[in-house]
């Protein structure tokens, strides 16, 4: 099959072109090395010729590492002989931005041989405004067949696609050589001059987008329209993800409930529903989350307002190293850290995505609730103060969250002042794109995608490690005893780490099962002090605990720990997969317990200094 | 010498060039952007507390933060 290589800057509408072309029919696959997806599909009218979406860039002038990669690969794409053709879309109604990199991709095609067709998308918008675009005068300069096409309405994309069907008749193009030999600088002017000649006049876009961005920028509208945009945001991850994910587990559940009376013997039953469902479950419970978030997430995108929030966030974050871009990941975060991980992708400056990346997992997500509401309720006295304005418990509860969020800036500014990597750093340079309504199929299109990816690449590892710890926590005793099991006899050896912040092996067992989720912690305490239900009611927990006499250092010590800890296998799972870098994710993890350690230890000294 | 970064909202100005604290890569990404010698260049926001401003370049919007735009030196009243 012949493929034709789709190229174009950020925000020219690829996406919609591709998903026009090919019918969503497609795969997705990841570049070794970098984030960004590339997909590719047969287009329905052709089917002999497979678009290949490339991911969108200002310029085949690499800035950062991982632009390099995605140069490197197009580069790499033009030299095999079964990539026929190339089109280069470009937005005709900001041609310049466009026009820079049409001409060097123009170059290289002529370089290499390969037909080019420049495809000037948004026309129906010039078409709207009353504005028009010299595409015969600029295919003329291009020396290639310039198209005004509507990626959105479809206007001009039949005639698009007969001109790829004539490329892939003719096989061979005529060699043009216009620009074979000419350098980047003059390519900039080039641009400049065909963009003035050729491109839309009058201002109107840009007024439009100006008056809107009055009021989405205003410190006081602006700022109320972002507070009410990130609750939303906020709230479809809590709320509008729940159903569907109380709909996966009462799914799963009544599977079991079908197939475990079906079993045999004991062994398989409890394999079934424990370690079966419960790993299946572990990670498909998240899909859910995934998905409304990043359908969420490609509505602001889409609509432009997501480049305004980064502008807004942009000033407070630089000073921990982030970026504006970071809020929106790290916000996430403070749901669950794998949509966080996830949303990360929209940053596009490596560096700047890397320190998100650390940042997330401090969030304090809701997988800590739990946790906090049992140590809080077990060493936090309950009374007010202030004439009842202010609860102990409740306070307690805010410092820990404050805390976890405060050690993710912490850790970012200080990891980004001790570590300068210009390299693989960008600008704040921010294209504000125009507002538009969002396109519907190709953001659910990313969602699907996004959720899929999770379930094939992170599910596998999640479900393993349940399946493992499973097995440790069953055996040699068949699920008679915990403390008895090969987990009990792990929880003993590792004691003596944990000894020194005042904590016994069975504490030690519940950090470690609470590697699979941190919400686990509560439940194996439960089980090993022998009660029935206590994730979903702590408050015998709270009384076997408090009656085991752990010292309030040793509750506070937890709490810090929990807060820092980097205990979640989902988390680790999806980190590796997304910064494509197992060594940065272990040494997060490692680095994480140890100072989630040094902090537990640090407080239970403190603690016993009051006490 | 004025830089972007001095502009106000309402502003014109026309760049002059950039001074040798801008690295390399951030300069060739401004170029691709438009920003180079000779343009004119509008401040359309400049928002409160420090943050990016917006500044039209061509037929494009794009908002510089302080590290940036602080280097890229400019006349104004073009």
């Amino acid at each position: 099959m012949s493929r034709v290589l789709l190229v174009g800057s950020p925000n020219s509408g690829k996406s919609l072109l591709f998903n026009r072309l090919t019918g969503l029919s497609h795969k997705v696959a990841n570049f070794p090395g970098i984030t960004v997806d590339v997909s590719s599909g047969p287009i329905r009218a052709l089917r002999e010729l497979e678009l290949v979406d490339f991911p969108g860039t200002y310029s085949l002038q690499p800035i950062s590492g991982e632009e390099r990669v995605a140069v490197e690969q197009f580069e790499s794409a033009l030299r095999d002989a079964n990539v026929g053709q190339v089109v280069c879309l470009i937005d005709a109604t900001r041609l310049e931005k466009s026009l820079y990199l049409t001409l060097q991709v123009i170059r290289e095609c002529q370089r290499h041989g390969k037909p080019v067709t420049v495809l000037a998308n948004m026309i129906d918008v010039l078409d709207k405004h009353g504005m028009t675009l010299d595409a015969e005068g600029l295919a003329q300069s291009l020396q290639a067949p310039v198209l005004p096409v509507s990626a959105r309405s479809g206007k001009g994309v039949d005639t698009a696609i007969a001109q790829l069907r004539a490329n892939h008749d003719r096989r061979e193009s005529a060699p043009r050589e216009q620009f074979i030999d000419t350098p980047d600088e003059l390519l900039r002017g080039t641009a400049h001059q065909l963009a003035r000649r050729y491109g839309p006049r009058g201002d109107v876009l840009v007024q439009s987008q100006t008056a809107l961005d009055t009021f989405f920028l205003h410190s006081v509208t602006g700022g109320f329209a972002f507070l009410l945009i990130m609750y939303l945001l906020f709230q479809s991850i809590f709320t509008w993800a729940a159903p569907a994910m109380d709909a996966v587990e009462a799914l799963l559940g009544w599977s079991a409930g079908l197939i475990v009376p079906l079993l045999g013997n004991d062994l398989a039953r409890d394999f079934t529903t424990d370690a079966l469902f419960g790993g299946i479950g572990a990670f498909l419970v998240f899909v859910p989350q995934i998905f409304v978030l990043t359908f969420v997430i490609g509505l602001l995108e889409d609509s432009g307002y997501m480049a305004r929030a980064a502008l807004i966030c942009h000033k407070p974050l630089r000073l921990f190293g982030l970026t504006g871009k970071s809020f929106i990941p790290m916000l996430s975060g403070v749901a669950c850290a794998i949509p966080g991980i996830y949303a990360a992708r929209a940053i596009d400056s490596p560096r700047k995505r890397l320190l998100t990346y650390m940042a997330i997992p401090l969030m304090p997500c809701s997988a800590r609730l739990p946790v906090y509401t049992l140590l809080i309720a077990a060493f936090i006295p309950s009374g007010t103060a202030l004439g009842g304005l202010v609860g102990w418990q409740g306070l307690a509860m805010f410092g820990i969250y404050f805390f976890g969020m405060l050690c993710g800036l912490l850790v970012t500014g200080l990891v980004s002042r001790t570590s300068p990597d210009h390299y693989t750093d960008l600008p704040f340079v921010l294209e504000l794109p125009p507002y538009r309504l969002p396109g519907l199929l190709p953001i659910l299109r990313n969602s699907w995608n996004r959720s899929k990816h999770f379930v094939t690449k992170a599910g596998k590892i999640i479900f393993t490690v349940t399946v493992v710890i499973w097995v440790l926590g069953y055996f040699p005793n068949f699920g008679a005893d915990l403390g008895a099991s090969w987990l009990g006899q792990l929880g003993r050896l590792i004691e003596p780490l944990f000894t020194p912040i005042g904590l016994d092996w069975r504490y030690g067992v519940a950090i470690f099962t609470s590697f699979l989720a941190r919400e686990v912690f509560v439940g194996t305490l439960g089980t090993i002090f022998g009660i029935e239900g206590a994730d979903e009611n702590v408050v015998p927990l709270v009384d076997h605990i408090q009656a085991s006499g752990l010292a309030i250092g040793s509750g506070l010590a937890l709490l810090v720990f929990f807060a820092i800890a980097l205990q979640c296998v989902s988390t680790l799972a999806i980190l590796a997969r997304e910064s494509a870098s197992r060594s940065f994710t272990l040494k997060l993890a490692f680095g994480y317990f140890a100072l989630a350690y040094a902090a537990a230890l640090l407080v239970y000294q403190l603690a016993g200094l009051f006490s | 010498m004025d830089t972007l970064w001095n502009l106000r909202a309402g502003e014109v100005c026309e760049i002059v060039g950039y001074d040798d604290a801008l690295a390399e890569p951030y300069r060739v990404r401004l170029m691709e952007f438009g920003f180079h010698a000779g343009e004119a260049v509008t401040c359309l926001h400049a928002p409160a507390f420090g943050a990016p401003k917006v500044y039209r370049v061509s037929d494009t919007v794009y908002s510089l933060d302080d590290e940036v735009a602080a280097h890229v030196r400019v006349r104004r009243n073009v």
